[in-house]
């Protein structure tokens, strides 16, 4: 057997010790290294291997949760849901441009995306594919500073409160390979949830003219800044601007962009 | 019996979690969470560290579901396998506890997500099926700590073999599952594409 062939078993071997969770410390640092060679490439094969295995047998006759985790779940649940119901079509405004027209659209931000949008037709660079972001945290928080030490394509960009939002601020984080992103919103008025709603969209250029729905969120008056998971319900592969108006209850379908409350256009 | 078999056009709970849909995830905390507590209490047992690990496998449902593809894993596969994560990375933590030093230079073993690049779908029953081509001695490993939920030392201890080989067999034996699902769908495809 030759030693790549030595090199790939082995790695095959701690892969399937990762999977049963049996490594020992040495064999994690061996596995480390390992992974850095072309020839070893992880995947989830027996991660799923051994769910397959264990997994199916236990969803019949399993236990029900304690209450006191269902209610903390369900708090999780609701910084997550999306209270627009299931199935819909995906909602999103006419077009990018209008936004980038409109007269109380910063300058800054047209310009800044005006530039962004030449280079992006000039140079048209293949989409990273996106890998699942597995990231252990129980706060937006949380997960937003795992976020910031774990990807490596991670930008920021500061929102720019639009009319009467001037006063708000905000920044954005996103990563286009694990496909998670989140929004820091300070000084943006709390929204009463029957009345309306704030909704995020998220203009990629190299999907198509309509930007993408990235989920209804509302703002609590008890908290100073809040932390948003962004939602995308499409893959976003190079985003130019993030944008949030105000919408109607559970967000719309089409946006009349009557309210633009912020933008931010990544560099 | 798996999702793929009970209902093989229905739209999955996952692609509605995905949509951000409050219902299905209520529905799957329901569907699946005694599942994952019971992965979750394999490892842990202890109830409170089963209830951390359960939350923070659904907070990781909740971000991940979008990358849900029906084609490649049973629902019940995918979630598990969240499950088995957190748990694993749970019990290594713990295990760092005692130590003045860390064994590790980190607090999580990198997980990496590529997604297997053969057309097999992992789910229960094919996983089942593959695992009868194993040796008894091998198939009473699987057993007691798939189905038992008993421990490398546990199950050392109940058969009289070294942790070493109960290890190396487990080890091995996972692969071969794997292969032979492997196999098993490429002779499929094989006979599809050769009738």
């Amino acid at each position: 057997m030759s030693d790549q062939e030595d090199i790939q078993r082995r790695f095959e071997e701690l892969e399937a010790g990762r999977a049963l969770g049996d490594l020992d410390a040495q064999e994690i640092l061996e596995w480390e290294e390992l992974a850095k060679n072309p020839l070893c490439k992880p995947d989830l094969s027996l991660e799923f291997a051994a769910s397959a295995l264990e997994a199916e047998s236990l969803v019949q006759g399993a236990p029900s949760l304690p209450e006191g985790l269902m209610n903390r779940l369900r708090e999780d649940m609701a910084t997550f849901a999306s209270p627009e119901p299931v199935g819909r079509t995906i909602a999103r405004p006419v077009s990018w441009r209008k936004w980038l027209s409109a007269p109380q659209t910063a300058w800054a931000v047209a310009a800044a995306f005006a530039i962004l949008l030449a280079v992006n037709l000039l140079v048209q660079t293949p989409a990273p594919s996106p890998s699942e972001p597995v990231i252990a945290a129980s706060t937006p928080e949380q997960s937003r500073e795992i976020l910031r030490k774990k990807a490596v394509d991670l930008f920021e960009s500061d929102f720019g409160g639009i009319g009467e939002y001037r006063q708000m601020s905000g920044k954005v984080v996103w990563s286009d390979e694990l496909q998670e992103g989140y929004l820091t919103l300070s000084r943006l008025p709390a929204n009463d949830p029957t009345a309306s709603q704030y909704q995020l969209w998220i203009v990629d250029p190299t999907r198509d003219e309509k930007p993408v729905d990235g989920g209804v969120f509302d703002i609590r008056p008890d908290r100073e800044t809040t932390v948003i998971p962004i939602r995308n319900a499409l893959a976003v592969n190079d985003p130019k601007a993030f944008v949030i108006t105000l919408e109607q209850p559970g967000g719309v379908v089409v946006s009349k962009q009557q309210i633009v409350v912020a933008s931010a256009a990544p560099l | 019996m798996s999702d793929r078999v009970q209902d093989p056009f229905a739209r999955g709970i996952l692609q509605q979690v995905a949509q951000g849909g409050q219902q299905a995830m209520e529905d799957c905390i329901h569907k699946y969470g005694g599942m994952v507590w019971s992965i979750a209490e394999r490892y842990t047992r202890d109830r409170s560290s089963t209830e951390d690990v359960v939350q923070e496998t659904f907070m990781d449902l909740w971000k991940s579901a979008k990358r849900y593809d029906p084609a490649v894993a049973s629902e019940a596969t995918f979630v598990g396998m969240l499950a088995r994560r957190r748990a694993i990375d749970f019990v290594r933590k713990e295990s760092r506890r005692p130590q003045l030093e860390p064994l590790v230079p980190d607090d999580t073993l990198p997980h990496p997500d590529p997604m297997p690049s053969d057309s097999v779908r992992w789910e229960g029953e094919a996983a089942r099926e593959a695992l009868k081509l194993l040796s008894a001695e091998t198939q009473q490993l699987f057993f007691l700590h798939f189905d038992e939920g008993f421990t490398h030392p546990e199950i050392s201890e109940k058969t009289g073999l070294p942790l070493g080989t109960v290890k190396t067999r487990l080890r091995r034996g996972l692969i071969e599952v794997r292969d032979i699902m492997r196999r098993a769908e490429r002779s499929q495809t094989s006979i599809s594409s050769n009738p």
